[in-house]
């Protein structure tokens, strides 16, 4: 058995799911012995180098101290290859010793080979849309969670960061909104291991600093990750079955390497400032309009008479010349992040190990100390038995998170606040509440909230080989995620004058967890008939999950002191205490076939069972199918030095979505935690439909793969279209039926199609200096296809066919009317009356027409320099839609000051109003915020990333390997759009904030 | 060498008939117990504690956030949209209620009519989920069934105020509720009408000694006669009426807010929640500057000296500088609940009422002394002496003005009154300048006429 096997023998009936009927051969020939050890050319054993002999295509992998033992005859030629190494061919002349130095290619990627989940595939060789991102590209983005180090890197991945505070959330689209009413989270998966990306806070607790979005890949230092890859089409998704919809993200990390033990330390410290700030009124502009804001509405007269100057004091009592630029005060801080890394990698040619440890610390800019800490810790064993058939993988993340942030995030604040508004300290440097007169913003300080999250994952993937190309192998996978997070509301944190104590402070505690165990044992075979190689995998699938919330407010405490004891309370409210469980089990499968390296066919498919539906609705099947023409391998480019690689590929397939929650086919009645009576209330939960099932989405995608000059130019071009059907969706319900939705599955079809084009050059290659590009496009379209009985369906006002989901309908904005300086909009039907229903006729797509990215690395001996442009062509909502009016009680932008006074001006913005008493001044100002005139482009060009890292010479740093680095994240925005960040478009939430880095890395 | 291939060939069997049989076994494991937060609910009706449980909901929902108490309540937000409140505060919605300015999309419209419906669906859950059960008493199905038709009638009745014609549900089918209809006016009154006294013949033996926390047979006859009045049938108004003055006695004027009132025909029990009556929480003023309502200067300039109502029901706060002095409904005194043992209750029906209502059937009946001498009862609890007025319009006039001075604040009270006595222009347009005549009835949420457009047209003006 120790001998090769070719293509003779018996075969045996091989009977499984999906009914394959598949021989297995074997013989074998003698031959010479070859073997060696292969290196890099700093010498370092080179493990997982495929040798082959060129004649048979017959090969072995070499092992982890980088030996390899090969049969090859005299004269038989040898080649090398590997990811990301020059492939080298040696021919055998005499003698068995054939040792190799492989040096480093990084245009070469034919070679490479993509993680594809349950497989792993060449990248020249495969069939579906697979996008990565490297450890390099990670590493040099000061960034904290790895969705922000994916940021416009990838085709076809849309990722939005969703607030600037640390420890906040992100938005991330693959391939578009697919679903109606569904979500467009991809499934997350880590080593192997699927992990909830969704948000384990609850929005009573956070709802005020990061809206209840905290991510649970924070939990992840992206220093951590060796590589992402994202899968878009049918043919890398099926596989995930009812998971694979919105796409799926693997996250792989780093893992120890055979050879001497390496010890590598970084160390950096970031700073963060908001990049943009808002011009805003001056006191001298605001006095004006408030003041005539009133005198608009008719209490001129009050304005004289000291009854009332409580109802306006910034007009009255404030000092009338005091100016504070509240953005400088409230958001104007640098935010410091310090972090640590240290690991420990090496081992034998039989087993490695990596061991690491990481600390930060990160601080707000906002006033106060506030600060997000995280400690993780990660190992990663391997071990193969000595006959190679056996091996055993380990790895387990832990991590602890310590957010400590105020309650509420002051960006709104910093632009609403009045800028006559009082000094936050009294000489005594007290809270100064100014007689009542403000609520000091720096109270939100005492109001402080804290998020703790534990977070574990561990993974053990157990393989045995059974026969040379047989091999039967288990992955076991656990993921704990504890979060427990509140916020305090002390009674010192209000007004005076409310004359409030300990007795009205509340505490709300919110304490969540999400615990799953997943079972997959696949089994693996391989084997060559010739020309022709298959691949078979078959697998199966058995996860459990189990998320777990008890949200309680606290009220009434004796004292202050006591608010972090729930037992020191008056009473505790129980808001939420609910358990869910999910259950899967699939059974999966794949089957690759490839002609001469030439043609591949790839089918893989999946049955799937989700306990997130009623009996009989459980079970769903999915499946694609994926080709690929490599026709530079035909002989009329076999010889071509202008086109070195092309390959035509394409794939059809059903993937699905059960992303609607637990439970929900049920009729139930919920404990509410409140009484009535002594009587504990349980109220209905919602009507319900039993009937629901999966919803499927259909995908297409033709791609064209190129690459010239050797591969110095590569350009990858790909057509999709994925349409989204049976759409399950929590359809909306008219109030009269007791609840606002139902689970439903509806007969509408949404299709994304897009253009994605991957564009890299190698310009510059030579002893000294190198210089590489990359730049990427996406250009996605969404379309609701088809809605039967759209007019007369809940959807009626919201979609249109033909239209984008993203779309949303407006008002038509036609100025302000000179006469009554109200602002006008189109009557589409001509009612003489403005009303949603009718009027709402202005669609704008919001989603982006095109985004995409263009990076360039440039080395120069120690040098080098990496930048990264991002950017997006877009609209969004501007200032408008935060308001449209000025007046007495906040501050506005500048542009607000453009305002109708007299009648006969055509100003562009309407009447001052300070108490909203001028008849229609406030509807006008309502219609005005959800019109045409507050969307506006948001088109950027972004300077994401700059990276500078200086490799010191081995000369001066005396046997150490050290690098230093500087970079910078989010570091200018090219845009018309005037708000604070033309991606996170928002008037209340701070803006990803930007940040330079300067680091040290040492490897010995 | 074929030694070998056969182990293989076993292990391979080995494991495709085990994968096979995972996959077959596998319809069991995705199946999953129901959570332990929630039961089905089938198992609800089968118990009646468990129903009980349900009609808890209902109550706890409205003393919390409904219609009628809770954040949200009429009192202070039709009393801020009549002339009983100024309003100090910046939020928009109520901002657009003082000021006439309401929008088809305002949150405050959307929550009043979401959650009467969704307690709406309680109710009519309960009815069918009891006239189903197989386990329940005949008693308790009675009881129940009583109660939750109650309820309904009364949520029906406050919406057709409100909003002018609504959809009645009566089932719980969505699809039919999803699609339905308004019901003419006179159709809801006839609906109102039939179901409270089927109520009534259910409840006829439930009149259980409690605090006034649950509605019992009186409750229904409280309602009743407040219908009766609205839809102008005197004579039942007076009958319903006179049945509960025969009942209760009307209380010492410091004592009608406490939970002991002779005179409250029900009220809400307070759970744990710390605070107390949100008609306190809302309406009391504790410093200036405030984001509160005050009363209106109209309000305040219409008491008789000597009113002791205005003694104990209203109280006042002066800025630190002097400057200003705002007054405010004091009915309910305590904002905070600190001992657990609240003295106060959110009361909904009280005999003050009542004897309004019979004094306004009675003149229109033409029963001028009968009128009288309820108009009297009322004016002398409250310190004052017999009404001057003794012909029907001066009568009428009078009792509108008692019911301003007795039920202001209380359950919207005021504004339902110069609604249904067609006095809201001539009263509000001279000192509202948003005021138009078409604000007689709130829009329909601008969701609800989207996601359902049998309810179109929207109301007049909106």
């Amino acid at each position: 058995m120790k001998n090769n096997y070719t293509t003779k023998g018996r075969s045996l009936l091989f009977c499984m799911v999906f009914s394959c009927l598949l021989p297995l051969f074997t013989n074998a020939i003698q031959q010479l012995q070859i073997h060696g050890v292969i290196t890099d050319t700093s010498g370092n054993p080179l493990a997982g180098v495929h040798v082959m002999v060129e004649t048979t295509n017959k090969g072995v992998v070499s092992n982890f101290d980088g030996s390899y033992s090969i049969k090859a005859s005299t004269g038989d030629t040898l080649v090398f290859s590997a990811l990301g190494f020059v492939r080298q061919t040696v021919t055998i002349k005499n003698g068995t010793a054939v040792n190799v130095q492989l040096e480093e290619d990084i245009t070469q990627l034919d070679t490479v080979t993509l993680n594809a989940g349950y497989y792993t595939v060449k990248d020249k060789e495969r069939t579906g849309s697979i996008a990565k991102i490297a450890a390099k590209t990670i590493e040099q983005q000061p960034v904290n969670n790895p969705m922000a180090a994916m940021q416009g890197h990838l085709t076809g991945v849309n990722i939005v960061q969703t607030t600037g505070v640390p420890g906040g959330g992100y938005q991330i689209d693959i391939r578009g909104k697919n679903f109606i009413n569904g979500g467009t989270d991809p499934l997350f998966i880590v080593d192997g291991v699927p992990y909830g990306g969704q948000s384990l806070e609850s929005t009573l607790v956070s709802s005020g600093i990061n809206r209840g979005n905290v991510s649970p890949l924070n939990a992840i230092d992206p220093l951590d990750i060796a590589r992402i890859e994202v899968l878009k089409d049918a043919d890398a998704t099926a596989i995930y079955g009812s998971r694979g919809a919105n796409g799926v993200v693997l996250i792989t990390t780093k893992k120890g390497r055979a050879g001497k033990t390496k010890v590598s330390a970084s160390l950096s410290t970031t700073l963060g400032q908001v990049p943009r700030f808002m011009e805003l009124m001056n006191t001298e502009q605001y006095l004006e309009v408030a003041r005539e804001g009133v005198v608009n509405d008719g209490f001129g007269p009050f304005l004289d008479n000291p009854a009332f100057d409580f109802i306006w004091p910034s007009l009255k009592t404030w000092d009338q010349n005091r100016y504070t630029d509240w953005q400088k005060e409230l958001i104007g801080g640098t935010a410091y992040r310090n972090k640590v890394q240290v690991s420990i990698s090496g081992g034998t040619a039989q087993t490695q190990f990596l061991v690491s440890g990481n600390y930060q610390k990160e601080t707000t800019v906002f006033p106060g100390d506030g600060n997000y800490q995280r400690v993780s810790g990660r190992s990663h064993l391997t071990h193969h038995s000595k006959d190679e058939r056996f091996s055993i993988s380990l790895s387990t993340n832990y991590s602890i998170e310590d957010n400590k942030l105020p309650r509420q995030d002051f960006t709104v604040l910093a632009y609403r606040l009045q800028p006559n508004a009082p000094a936050l300290y009294d000489d005594n440097g007290d809270l100064n509440w100014e007689d009542s007169t403000w609520d000091n913003p720096l109270a939100s300080l005492q109001q402080k909230y804290r998020a703790q999250s534990n977070t574990l994952i561990a993974q053990m993937n157990l393989s045995y080989r059974l026969a040379n190309n047989l091999e039967l192998r288990s992955n076991f996978g656990y993921t704990n995620n504890q979060m427990e997070s509140y916020r305090v509301f002390p009674s010192m944190a209000r007004r005076p004058n409310l004359n409030l104590d300990a007795s009205s402070s509340s505490f709300d505690i919110n304490r969540s967890s999400r615990d799953s165990w997943i079972i997959e044992p696949q089994l693996n075979w391989n084997q060559q008939y010739g020309q022709l190689t298959i691949n078979v995998l078959l697998g199966s699938t058995f996860q459990k999950q189990r998320e777990q919330n008890l949200v309680q407010t606290a009220r009434g405490f004796s004292s202050n002191s006591l608010l972090l004891n729930l037992s020191a309370a008056n009473t505790i409210e129980v808001f939420r205490d609910n358990n869910s469980d999910y259950n899967y089990q699939a059974v999966f499968g794949r089957i690759n076939l490839n002609l001469r390296d030439k043609y591949i066919l790839n089918l893989t498919g999946r049955r799937d069972g989700s306990s997130r539906f009623g009996p009989g609705k459980q079970f769903g099947n999915f499946g694609a199918v994926g080709l690929a023409w490599l026709f530079s391998e035909e002989g009329l480019f076999q010889n071509s030095t202008f086109l070195s690689f092309g390959k035509l590929r394409g794939s059809y397939g059903i993937t699905g979505s059960d992303n609607i929650g637990d439970y929900r086919f049920l009729s139930t009645y919920s404990i509410t935690g409140f009484d009535y009576n002594g009587i504990s209330a349980l109220e209905p939960t919602g009507v319900f439909n039993p009937n629901f099932g999966w919803e499927s989405n259909k995908k297409l995608e033709v791609a064209l793969e190129l690459g010239f000059f050797n591969d110095a130019i590569r350009l990858n071009t790909a057509w999709y279209q994925n349409r989204s059907s049976n759409q399950l969706i929590g359809m909306p319900l008219a109030g009269t039926t007791g609840f606002n939705s139902l689970v439903a599955n509806f007969d509408a079809t949404v299709e994304n199609t897009g253009l994605e084009i991957d564009f890299r050059t190698t310009n510059i290659q030579s002893k000294h200096f190198n210089w590489s590009s990359t730049f990427n496009l996406t250009v996605p379209k969404n379309r609701l296809v088809r809605f039967p009985d759209l007019e007369n369906s809940a959807f009626a006002n919201r979609y249109r066919i033909g239209e984008a989901l993203t779309s949303i309908p407006l008002y038509q904005a036609l100025g302000v009317d000179p006469d009554n300086g109200l602002y006008q909009f189109e009557d589409y039907n001509n009612d003489g009356n403005i009303s949603a229903l009718d009027d709402k006729q202005w669609f704008e797509d919001l989603a982006p027409e095109f985004y995409g990215g263009l990076g360039n690395t440039l080395s120069y001996k120690n040098l080098s320099l990496d930048f990264f442009f991002q950017f997006k062509k877009q609209k969004a909502f501007n200032y408008l839609n935060s308001g449209a009016m000025v007046g007495f009680r906040q501050n506005a932008p500048i542009q607000l000051l453009d305002r109708w006074q007299n009648p006969g001006d055509g100003n562009p913005i309407q009447r001052a109003s300070g108490l909203a008493r001028y008849p229609g001044v406030s509807e006008a100002e309502g219609f005005q915020r959800e019109s045409n005139a507050a969307v506006s482009d948001a088109s950027f060009i972004r300077l994401r990333n700059v990276s500078l890292t200086y490799k010191v010479p081995q000369s001066l740093s005396k046997g150490f390997d050290m690098s230093l680095y500087l970079q910078g994240q989010n570091l200018f925005v090219i845009t018309d759009y005037e708000g604070p960040d033309p991606e996170q478009a928002s008037f209340e939430i701070l803006p990803p904030l930007r940040q330079v880095t300067l680091g040290l890395q040492l490897n010995f | 060498m074929k030694l070998h291939i056969n182990k293989t060939s076993v292990w391979m069997y080995t494991i495709c008939a085990m994968l096979i049989l995972t996959t077959v076994s596998c319809d069991s494991f995705v199946e999953v117990d129901s959570p332990k937060n929630s039961l089905v609910t089938k198992t609800v009706f089968e118990d009646a504690a468990t129903v009980e449980a349900a009609m808890a909901n209902i109550f706890v929902k409205m003393r919390q956030q409904g219609l009628v108490s809770g954040n949200f309540s009429i009192s202070a937000s039709l009393g801020i949209y009549a002339d009983e409140l100024d309003y100090f505060g910046n939020s928009p919605d109520i901002l657009k209620l003082y000021s006439h300015n309401v929008l088809a999309s305002d949150g405050q419209v959307s929550l009043w009519w979401n959650h009467a419906f969704n307690l709406i669906y309680a109710a009519n859950d309960i009815i069918e989920g009891v006239a189903a059960s197989q386990t329940l008493s005949e008693e308790d199905k009675n009881r129940f069934t009583g109660q939750a038709l109650f309820i309904r009638t009364y949520l029906n009745s406050l919406l057709l105020t409100l909003f002018g014609e609504v959809p009645y549900i009566i089932t719980t089918d969505y699809v039919a509720n999803n699609r339905a209809f308004r019901t003419p006016e006179a159709e809801v009154y006839e609906k109102l009408i039939g179901d409270l006294n089927e109520a009534a013949n259910l409840l006829e033996n439930s009149n259980q000694g409690n605090e006034n926390i649950l509605p019992n047979l009186q409750v229904v006859h409280a309602l009743l006669a407040r219908i009766y009045l609205y839809s102008g049938d005197w004579a039942m108004a007076e009958t319903m009426a006179s049945n509960l003055i025969g009942d209760y006695a009307l209380e010492d004027i410091d004592k009608v807010f406490l939970k002991g009132s002779r005179e409250t025909i029900w009220q809400l029990m307070l759970g744990d929640n710390p605070v107390n009556t949100y008609d306190a929480l809302q309406l009391i003023i504790t410093g200036i500057p405030t984001q509160g309502m005050a009363l209106t200067d109209d309000l305040l300039a219409a008491f008789e000296a000597g009113d002791m109502r205005y003694v104990h029901w209203i109280a006042n706060i002066t800025s630190g500088d002097g400057q200003t002095t705002l007054y405010y409904a004091h009915k309910y005194k305590a904002t905070h609940n600190t001992t657990n043992q609240s003295e106060e209750y959110p009361i909904l029906f009280r005999l003050a009422e009542q004897y309004l209502i019979r004094a306004e059937a009675r003149v229109q009946l033409g029963d001028i002394s009968g009128a009288q001498a309820d108009i009297n009862a009322i004016r002398n609890r409250a310190g004052l002496s017999n009404t001057a007025a003794n012909d029907k319009a001066s009568i009428l006039d009078t009792i509108l003005d008692e019911r301003r001075l007795e039920l202001f604040t209380e359950q919207g009270h005021r504004w339902f009154d110069l609604k249904r006595m067609g006095k809201a222009d001539a009263v509000l347009s001279p000192i509202k300048a948003g005021w138009r005549s078409t604000d007689i009835i709130l829009p329909i949420p601008e969701s609800e006429l989207e996601l359902n457009p049998n309810l179109k047209p929207q109301n007049d003006g909106y």
